[in-house]
């Protein structure tokens, strides 16, 4: 962790190495929540100059959560002899009839986990119960459903089964940099993901789209170099992706993990919220694994649900709009009362909107 | 109206919101609800009342008697007021071992002996199995304000220098560390009462607010001051004095130390000519040895928070929205 004052003076470095690539205005899309969350936090958004456009983009995990598989949770919730475990975020999403939260006050059993495997020392400890994990998130928290399932199989626990909801960042990368009406310039991409994945499923970014491409850290300084390295491909006419995390981040990921990933789920096309069907863009039980699919345990289908009327979080999550451009910003939809998940979660672009910006009208500009 | 959740009790938005609909239930003239930490009486009393339920009811760095007693007494003392009596109320779940009790008992009372404060009247209820977790202490203080002038969000004023006595979030992060089961040999609670810190600074001139910064955090505690006073508020992340730990724990869950919860450390705002000298005091305390100057009240932006990042650049913050860690004092 470098000194404070010691990192102002390397962002002005930073800031002067972007006036100096920066030849035209460019768009970046910051695929990441965390990045999204780090950038606010950090001010780095009042730090840029005009000629750089931030859009946030669908890797906050609560967010893309579609309302159909928000609705599966709290009706498993909310059924006889069901515990339902999954992570904070998820907690007060709400869903057609109300959040997880709504039904833990009126008497369903959630349980909130920080990991995975959490959800087999519950199972343990509450035998006379179904534990049901809903397990959410990208390539990054994948790993740890798989390692759960893979444990919950070797010890033939009967009383767990995984609602999986984990859903892959490339491909609907794909969509919207095939997308004409957001005029992407580049993509910071999530270094989380990047750990587990590698850089060479982002290739087709650069290769295919023309796209300028940094794997990026979740540090100001991190993120402030990424948006530099886009900047100077954007300029040089030479679009690849270039990957800035080393220090955590591999060419190849991590096969390990992956293996892992391999054996345990099969891609399937799934529902982004506000995005629609993506093909193979989601991670469904392999058919070693299905005795633990809460889909057919308790016989879930997913419908097509329309989302609460006015809520636009699914062309904020396609970088289509801004938050404060959404109706129901800060009016109808806050963090204490959310009607999308953007303003719940706290990697939501929404939420980080709100919070850090005074509901989008900063004195300090956003 | 809906049901409670959890982040009525956060100590944020929605529970100022809902103290506020309690306090309009009662009649004009049977209700004087101040929302300050504690309430000041005719003929100079000051006095508080507190509920405490956290989940361990042992830490590292306190108990759940220790927090009892710390938690009213500091209400009294960030308005200056002395505390001297203490009424206290337990409600304990059938089975509650009772050498665990009087270890509680044993870290209360001797919070009491160090401050001279004596217990006076108590109640105690014992509830069947299932229908309490293990204990809940109140505890409601008393005491005498010693202040030379009055402190209170009002007098709040552009230009005051905004104090903190120590590193923010220890109290939130240690509960969350033990929560969330991630182990971290240094961290300990900052659960103290700050009497004995708070005491020289109610003959100083210039104190204007005090608050510890307890459920909702730095953060929460500097954005009621902006509305209640209807200043702008300016704070730096680089001066605000930060423990590695809470850093952590915060980067793993996801928390902003600036509302994570302390029970021992306080904000303070202090006329500018006079933040040298609080400083001074302050800083000859133990537990405000790393007490430092974080920013200042302004007449620019009333009503808002505005923090210059480590980075550099500017956020504003805001009031915290809902549930970040139930059951943690």
């Amino acid at each position: 962790m470098p000194q404070v004052g010691d990192l102002r003076a390397k962002m002005s470095s930073l800031l002067e190495a972007l006036d100096k690539w920066l030849c035209r205005p460019i768009t970046v899309m910051e695929v990441c929540g965390t990045h999204t969350v780090s950038i606010f936090r950090s001010g780095i958004r009042t730090m840029l100059p005009e000629g750089v456009r931030l859009l946030s983009g669908p890797g906050c995990p609560v967010c893309v959560t579609d309302q159909a598989e928000v609705d599966a949770m709290v009706r498993l919730a909310k059924g006889p002899g069901v515990v339902l475990a999954t992570y904070g975020d998820m907690v007060r999403v709400p869903g057609s009839c109300g959040s997880l939260a709504e039904a833990r006050a009126s008497g369903a059993e959630v349980a909130v986990v920080s990991s995975a495997i959490q959800a087999l020392a519950l199972a343990g400890s509450i035998q006379d119960k179904e534990i049901v994990f809903a397990g959410i998130g990208f390539e990054t928290t994948a790993p740890a459903t798989a390692v759960l399932l893979r444990e919950a199989r070797s010890k033939n626990v009967k009383n767990l089964s995984v609602l999986s909801l984990h859903k892959l960042v490339p491909p609907v990368l794909r969509l919207l940099a095939s997308d004409p009406m957001l005029n992407i310039d580049g993509f910071l991409l999530p270094g989380h993901v990047s750990t587990i994945i590698g850089t060479a499923p982002y290739a087709f970014l650069a290769e295919e789209y023309g796209k300028a491409c940094a794997v990026a850290g979740f540090e100001p300084l991190d993120i402030m170099a990424g948006i530099v390295e886009i900047a100077r491909q954007i300029c040089e006419g030479r679009p690849a992706v270039r990957r800035l995390y080393g220090r955590v981040v591999r060419h190849e990921g991590n096969v390990k993990a992956q293996e892992l990933l391999e054996e345990v789920f099969r891609p399937a096309s799934v529902r982004w919220r506000g995005i629609g069907l993506v093909e193979a863009s989601g991670l469904v039980l392999a058919n070693d694994y299905s005795d633990f699919d809460a889909y057919s345990r308790f016989g879930i289908t997913l419908e097509e649900v329309s989302p609460p009327a006015g809520c636009r979080c699914g062309d904020v999550l396609a970088g289509r709009i801004t938050p404060p451009e959404c109706p129901l910003f800060g009016r109808s939809c806050t963090p204490q009362f959310p009607v999308g998940p953007c303003m719940v979660s706290s990697e939501g672009s929404c939420s980080a909107y709100y919070r850090y910006s005074s509901k989008g009208v900063s004195p300090w500009g956003a | 109206m809906g049901r409670l959740s959890l982040g009525h009790g956060s100590g944020g938005r929605l529970t100022n919101d809902l103290i506020k609909e309690i306090a309009s239930t009662f009649a004009r003239g049977s209700g004087m609800l101040e929302f300050e930490d504690c309430a000041l009486l005719p003929g100079g009393w000051g006095v508080t009342i507190d509920g405490f339920t956290v989940s361990p009811l042992s830490f590292p760095g306190g108990d759940i008697g220790k927090l009892a007693i710390c938690g009213s007494v500091n209400d009294l003392a960030v308005r200056g007021v002395r505390p001297l009596w203490l009424a206290m109320s337990l409600l304990a779940e059938e089975g509650l071992d009772e050498e665990e009790l009087f270890v509680y008992m044993r870290s209360a009372a001797s919070v009491c002996a160090e401050l001279g404060v004596q217990l006076v009247a108590g109640d105690t209820k014992v509830l069947p199995r299932g229908e309490a977790d293990r204990l809940y202490i109140t505890t409601c203080a008393m005491g005498k304000n010693e202040a030379i002038s009055p402190w209170g969000i009002k007098e709040v004023s552009p230009g005051d220098a905004i104090i903190v006595s120590g590193p923010v979030g220890r109290h939130g992060a240690v509960i969350a560390s033990l929560r969330y089961d991630i182990k971290l040999r240094e961290l300990e609670s900052d659960c103290a009462p700050l009497w004995p810190l708070i005491e020289p600074l109610t003959r100083l001139r210039g104190v204007h607010a005090a608050r510890d910064c307890t459920r909702g955090g730095l953060g929460t505690v500097l954005c009621e001051w902006a509305e209640g006073a209807n200043v702008g508020i300016e704070i730096d992340e680089e001066a605000i004095p930060a423990d590695g730990d809470v850093s952590a724990v915060s980067d793993i869950l996801g928390f902003d130390p600036l509302y994570l919860a302390c029970e021992g450390t306080a904000v303070f705002a202090i006329a500018s000519e006079r933040a040298e000298t609080v400083l001074e005091t302050l800083c000859s305390h133990p537990i405000g040895r790393s007490a430092a100057v974080i920013g200042k009240a302004t007449e620019a932006h009333p009503g808002l928070v505005g923090l210059r990042t480590a980075a550099g650049g500017m956020r504003v913050v805001d009031m915290q929205g809902g549930e970040l860690l139930p059951r943690i004092c």
